[in-house]
């Protein structure tokens, strides 16, 4: 799943570990869900949603 | 052992599995020295026979909690490919060993080494089940 994880994580000058800490996930899971590689449940991606104060729809989309 | 991320929940999977295996090694110390030196007979012999079993199980049981506590998603996803390469591997060589033993008389092996096998297929799988999502 494609999302705009790097460019909401830059806008707000945070490294993928200052996300993770906000997350209470590692950086390791932070750098899996940003390539598209490892997709977040609901509940990660609400929580990312709250984070940067978009809807989930903004931050990903379904396109592979 | 396979690793485990700096998470509350990995620390608490430290801390108990380390006495846990401490627990294995005096219990096995008890259970050789015991055979050796008592000869045990009778229910005893069964109970010194499981006594290095017990922590052994209490291990997976380790494992388990983690799995329950680890609120990382990716991380309990990493752990639970890895059991999943861990049991695929251990079936696969004790199924091949067991036919072995059948059809080409190869030395028989203790169903203890089941347990071992696990540990080292899951620590084998779990940093190339790592490098997929780099």
């Amino acid at each position: 799943m494609k999302n705009r994880l790097r460019i909401l994580r830059a806008e707000h000058s945070w490294s993928q570990a200052d996300l993770a800490e906000r997350l209470e996930v590692s950086r390791q899971s932070v750098n899996a869900i940003e390539t598209g590689k490892f997709d977040p449940s609901l509940p990660l991606a609400f929580k990312l949603a709250r984070l940067f104060n978009s809807p989930i729809e903004s931050i990903f989309t379904d396109e592979e | 052992m396979p690793c485990i991320p700096a998470t509350k929940a990995g620390r608490r999977y430290v801390y108990r599995l380390a006495p846990t295996m401490a627990i294995y090694l005096v219990f096995l110390f008890i259970a050789q020295w015991s055979f050796h030196h008592l000869h045990p007979t009778g229910f005893i012999v069964y109970v010194l026979a499981v006594l290095p079993a017990l922590p052994l199980i209490g291990s997976l049981i380790v494992v388990g909690l983690y799995i329950t506590e680890e609120s990382d998603e990716f991380e309990r996803s990493i752990l639970v490919q890895s059991m999943l390469w861990g049991f695929g591997g251990t079936l696969a060589v004790t199924t091949i060993w067991g036919f072995l033993e059948d059809f080409a008389k190869a030395p028989h092996i203790s169903t203890f080494y089941v347990y071992v096998f696990f540990w080292i297929f899951m620590g084998i799988a779990q940093p190339f089940i790592r490098m997929r999502y780099q």
